[in-house]
């Protein structure tokens, strides 16, 4: 094996080696979970930040309230559930799939599969058939022909 | 083969132009909230006086007019008279008009209510959680509580008499639970 070869394979090994380790498993703090719940609500009083991302007083008081509903044991879902039932779904950052607005997540996929099939459709269409000169057309043409080459010929 | 792609292509594109036109027919600034139709979430928070606490319980079985107000807030001055005029017209009723005090300090609130001469009863919401559970985006804010403890509506930005009184008698005049 050559140099260069011991060489991608060395990097390749570390970079596997780095996912694993940055992928291992590990025990999930409090805080950990406070800070994932309070970056999926939205901030009431900004505009597209996060609880976790905002420096306003609501959003301190929302995450103040996840961390003592966190600390009482509840789940992310009780949690999540807690705050939807004062503000709707709209607190969410990610709409819930199975609600109305969750339709917003087909959108994308509505559009690569229309334009997908579209595409389909139009590498599959046939080429138009050229019809066949007619007669006329053909003697047209060897009259045209030969009349260049009289030309030429005079040149 | 090619005609039924053409025609999912289509009804695709028609499903989303349905879609989005639906969502885009909705006014942004009708601003949802998930309490309004559900019983109103219990509280007892101390009384901005000093004496004693307010809790919502104590007035089960009354229209609760709730109104979240800071002294920071312009347009909670700018509503102010009409919740004097509705506080004068209902007192000693089955209307109870309750204030909560909303990320404000508590010697600026009563600062703010001695200055104007509000006499009706405010609670202070230090940690904000009452706010959060009614679904509060910020003051002023008022909710109607009929009788049977379901948040009728609500009201965001300054509101004027007008629009109180009209609340308050649809919730008299409903049916008792």
């Amino acid at each position: 094996m050559t140099r260069t070869r011991w060489l991608i394979l060395a990097a390749v090994l570390a970079v596997t080696i780095a996912v694993a380790w940055s992928a291992r498993p590990h025990p999930v703090t409090e805080a950990d979970r406070v800070a994932r719940i309070a970056a999926e609500l939205r901030c009431p009083v900004c505009q597209g930040l996060s609880v976790e991302d905002s420096p306003s007083e609501t959003a301190r008081s929302m995450k103040a309230l996840v961390a003592t509903r966190v600390a009482e044991g509840r789940t992310d879902e009780e949690i999540r559930a807690e705050f939807q039932r004062s503000y709707g779904d709209w607190i969410l950052l990610s709409p819930p799939l199975l609600a109305g607005s969750g339709l917003v997540w087909l959108a994308p996929i509505a559009v690569v599969i229309a334009g997908a099939l579209f595409a389909l459709d139009r590498t599959r269409a046939p080429a138009t058939a050229l019809a066949d000169p007619s007669a006329d057309d053909v003697r047209e043409l060897r009259e045209l022909v030969a009349r260049e080459d009289r030309d030429e010929e005079q040149r | 083969m090619r005609r039924i792609a053409r025609y999912t292509a289509v009804a695709l594109i028609l499903g989303l132009a349905l879609v989005l036109t639906l969502a885009f027919r909705r006014d942004p600034h009708d601003i949802r909230t998930g309490t309004v139709g559900r019983p109103a979430p219990e509280f007892t928070l101390p009384d901005l006086s000093g004496s004693g606490s307010i809790g919502r319980d104590s007035y089960t079985g009354k229209v609760i007019v709730l109104n979240f107000w800071a002294s920071w807030c312009i347009p909670c001055k700018e509503e102010n008279p009409a919740l004097t005029e509705v506080w004068e017209r209902y007192r000693g009723t089955d209307v109870v008009l309750l204030g909560i005090v909303f990320q404000d300090s508590t010697d600026a609130a009563r600062e703010y209510t001695a200055r104007l001469g509000n006499t009706w009863p405010s609670a202070v919401d230090e940690s904000g959680r009452v706010a959060l559970s009614y679904g509060v985006f910020g003051p002023p804010e008022t909710y109607f509580i009929g009788r049977d403890g379901i948040i009728a509506g609500r009201h965001i930005g300054p509101i004027d008499a007008r629009t109180l009184i009209t609340a308050i008698e649809k919730l008299r005049t409903a049916p008792k639970p």
